[in-house]
């Protein structure tokens, strides 16, 4: 189920309820695993059997991992997780793509051949759970981490519904701890959560769902052709949706778990206030750039065979993570731009390590950092490179004759919205949410709080998936 | 105050001493640690008294929620079931669930509105599942139907010629989410009308934010064309039998919004689907193509099928004659699917009724229709069958 749903209401209310009763540790771990499997069957029943793969394949691999005598079983062990793990997630997400992509390859080649379309439905979270699972087994393989105590608290790491379907993407040492332990949320923080989640659900609900989606699909979903406000307008729109659609996501699921008394990580750290690509990696979807760094990046070598080789391994960590996003060349190339960017600016930093910035010149490399983010944010929105093209096209200028698609309402509503997101981020920057909450005058708070829920309540969304559930 | 790291005790400590204790404080995360173990994460409750902050909150929020709701019902909108994507498919399920032989109404606004269903079932003795869509063709639902070999009942499908020819189809997502709905959305929706929707009359699409803030008199963009949303029409009950709404019956500047909006479609260039008579005509062919299609199917699993054409007036009725005209739309129709249909034209008791905004009946006026209709649809579902036994 969705947080922006009666449904999820209902349901939240009745955990935090059960929570409360007076039942041993064991038993209230063993109900926060049974509703988050239920949360996870509200979707689709019959994936449940995927979950419950990944986690029994992960838990029997690290078990057997830890016994192993010899190295060649220890890494034997931790490529029947990696495999198991990544052979589903390809078969559910990338088995149609990988098949056309063969297809045009044999027609290049002159040979007449025609996949066959599988009716596969994407399994929602499937990239998030797989990630956390492959997580625990890989952990224990590099020695950073020793296995769960027992299979309750290994499970329910996998499994707890904040973080389930669109992450943050968890890491065992994060929360398997936390299990240890009877735990009690206090009044305090049920308040807090409350409130990280009125603010997230504003964000999904009206900023994204409301106010800023409209804009976006007026001109990436439509055969018009976008002039340059129009396409940078458009493109704006969906910078802040996505925003305020995923931080919104990890917001509420960060309020959700603190209700029930447990921490989840920062997913978000007001990324548009980054200057540069290297610090907005370090503020975007977190705990993805931090798990494709410690899994992929370093594996590879990372920075330590010289700098060709770390370009190479920071593009294929790049390429991936857009792959990771779908499955479609348009991510990868969106993955290529942030690589590319990534390269250039470290050549740049070593070149011109001696120049002192003053604040003035952050800004300004601050916004275009922004603006080169935007860019690359036409190729993870556009369905196809046509699209993109279209879009790019008109936000440099190529579309002149192009008529005016989108309203003035559209047009005030986005610049309003997306430029008050990168003031805040502004403000923020060097600071947590927690700071600025804690100096905000009690009534001012109140009237935010009170205000956010009306917004919420008569913008009367509609229940729309969260973007990142598609990953 | 932190949640523990590793211990299940929450020490009090204040945001306040985690700043002095680390300057410039703020929280790491995994992008700080690389290669290693990540730690339980940190999390901090911004010291503030939160008892009384969300009490005063909950009273803002209840306040504005009472004068929100007073506002609209001020208004003239009274709490209703919603027209929703949840509540079409929760009917469409009972044809999947049991009642696929019964009688089922399709179409667009004018078989929603048009036809009430206690005074159907008052007339034959059959309460009819009433799947029909606003701004939508009959035949996308007709297609759906014709897929599902659950469905062997009687057919009524509502042809408003603006829509069925041109096979727009504003509400096909309800299709869909029909048929990739799961558990939660069935919950949700039986949530939103036993918690919401009877309670509630600022529960709308009409007066939600997003509308609102739309509908305000902005200024124009130049060579961006103006064009007004469709208002609320209608007031719904739990199963989807649907009447006018009073304000468009009573309020006069609301009728004439009404038929400005529908003016909207008269005047003007026409879209570039219909911009010349061989498009016009070629739209005609294709939609006509897939309704024999699909009615070919639907014969194929035993099902019955009658087309209805409701009255229209005036500048509705002229804009549709011109731009559809009966003996190049409806006739053909007939013809091409060997199907009877009902053309209000033909049937002196179909005509003389109020339509304040030209398209559809009023709420008295949709009872006496229905009182005259039931009976000759019967009559030719009666007929269909006897020429199809032939």
């Amino acid at each position: 189920m969705v947080f922006n749903s009666v449904t999820f209401v209902v349901f939240f209310i009745s955990v935090l309820i059960l929570h409360s009763l007076p039942f041993p540790w064991t038993v209230k771990k063993f109900n926060l695993l049974l509703v988050s499997y239920l949360f996870y069957a509200a979707w689709n029943p019959p994936f449940i059997a995927l979950l419950w793969i990944s986690t029994v394949v992960d838990w029997y691999a690290a078990q057997a991992l830890v016994k192993a005598e010899t190295t060649s079983m220890r890494r034997l062990w931790m490529l029947i997780s990696v495999v198991a793990n990544l052979g589903m997630l390809s078969y559910f997400k990338y088995g149609n793509f990988a098949l056309e992509n063969f297809s045009l390859m044999m027609a290049g080649l002159g040979i007449p051949y025609q996949a066959p379309h599988f009716d596969i439905v994407l399994p929602v979270g499937i990239s998030f759970y797989t990630f956390a699972t492959m997580s625990y087994t890989l952990d224990i393989y590099l020695r950073r981490a020793k296995p769960a105590n027992n299979f309750l608290d290994y499970a329910l790491f996998v499994t707890f519904f904040p973080h389930l379907v669109a992450g943050p993407i968890m890491r065992p040492t994060e929360l398997v701890p936390q299990f240890a332990e009877p735990r009690r949320a206090t009044g305090d923080m049920i308040r807090f959560g409350l409130a990280l989640i009125t603010l997230g659900m504003f964000q999904k609900i009206v900023l994204a769902d409301t106010f800023l989606s409209p804009a976006t699909e007026a001109i990436y979903d439509s055969s018009k052709i976008a002039g340059a406000l129009d396409a940078w307008v458009a493109t704006l729109a969906f910078s802040g949706q996505i925003f305020c659609d995923f931080a919104g996501y990890s917001t509420t699921a960060i309020g959700v778990a603190m209700c029930l008394g447990f921490a989840m990580p920062d997913n978000f750290r007001f990324p548009y206030a980054a200057v540069g690509f290297t610090d907005f990696w370090r503020r975007w979807h977190i705990t993805l750039s931090a798990w494709l760094r410690d899994y992929v990046y370093i594996p590879l070598g990372g920075n330590r065979h010289g700098e060709a080789h770390a370009y190479f391994a920071l593009m294929l960590t790049m390429l991936l993570g857009g792959l990771w996003h779908g499955a479609s060349w348009t991510f990868v190339i969106w993955g290529g731009m942030h690589g590319c960017y990534l390269i250039i600016e470290r050549r740049l930093r070593s070149s011109f390590s001696d120049i002192q910035v003053n604040r003035f010149a952050m800004v300004l490399l601050g916004l275009l950092t922004f603006a080169m983010i935007n860019i690359t944010w036409v190729f993870f929105r556009s369905k196809t490179f046509s699209g993109a093209r279209r879009i790019v096209g008109g936000m440099f200028g190529l579309n002149a004759d192009s008529a005016p698609i989108l309203s003035t309402m559209r047009l005030v509503t986005v610049s309003c919205i997306v430029g008050g997101l990168l003031l805040a981020h502004w403000q923020l920057r060097n600071r947590s949410l927690e700071q600025l909450v804690a100096k905000t005058p009690r009534l001012l708070l109140s009237l935010v709080l009170g205000a956010m829920l009306f917004a919420i309540v008569i913008a009367q969304g509609e229940g729309n998936a969260f973007i990142y559930f598609q990953f | 105050m932190p949640l523990s790291t590793s211990s299940s005790d929450l020490h009090q400590t204040s945001l306040k001493q985690a700043q002095s204790d680390r300057p410039g404080f703020v929280r790491q995360t995994a992008s700080d640690r690389p290669g290693v173990a990540q730690p339980v994460p940190e999390r901090y409750i911004p010291e503030q008294p939160w008892g009384m902050v969300w009490l005063v909150a909950i009273a803002l929020f209840i306040s504005a929620m009472t004068g929100w709701e007073l506002y609209w019902r001020e208004f003239g909108a009274k709490p209703s079931y919603a027209n929703s994507n949840g509540s079409w498919a929760e009917q469409r399920a009972r044809i999947d669930n049991g009642e696929g032989n019964h009688l089922v109404l399709v179409g667009s606004s004018r078989t929603l509105f048009d036809i009430q269903l206690p005074i159907w079932e008052k007339s034959t003795g059959e309460r009819p599942i009433q799947l029909a869509l606003e701004g939508t063709s009959g035949i996308n639902l007709m297609e759906d139907l014709a897929d599902d070999p659950n469905f062997t009942g009687r057919l009524i499908v509502g042809v408003a010629p603006q829509l069925f020819f041109s096979g727009f189809a504003f509400r096909a997502s309800a299709i869909k989410n029909y048929h990739h709905q799961g558990p939660s959305q069935r919950v949700g929706q039986w949530l939103s009308q036993h918690l919401i929707e009877p309670y509630f009359a600022f529960y709308d699409p009409d007066f939600a934010l997003g509308t609102i803030v739309k509908r305000q008199n902005w200024p124009t963009r130049p060579g961006v064309p103006v064009r007004l949303d469709v208002r609320k029409l209608s007031v719904s009950e739990a199963d989807r039998n649907t009447h006018m709404w009073n304000k468009v019956e009573n309020d006069i500047e609301y009728r004439d919004l009404t038929r400005r909006i529908w003016s909207q479609s008269f005047t003007g260039p026409p879209p570039p689907a219909l911009s010349t008579p061989e498009k016009v005509h070629q739209l005609v062919e294709q939609q006509i193509s897939r309704a024999v299609a699909a009615v070919t199917k639907l014969h194929a699993h035993g099902a019955q099928v009658i087309f209805l054409r409701l009255p229209s007036i005036d500048d509705y009725y002229a804009h549709e004659n011109r731009v559809f005209p009966r003996a190049d739309t409806w006739d053909v129709l007939l013809q091409r699917t060997h199907t009877r249909g009902i053309h209000f034209e033909d049937y002196p008791q179909l005509n003389g009724y109020v339509l304040p905004e030209w398209s559809h009946v009023t709420f008295a006026d949709s009872v006496k229709l229905t009182a005259e209709l039931a009976p000759i649809a019967e009559l030719e579902f009666s007929a269909s069958q006897s020429t199809s036994r032939k």
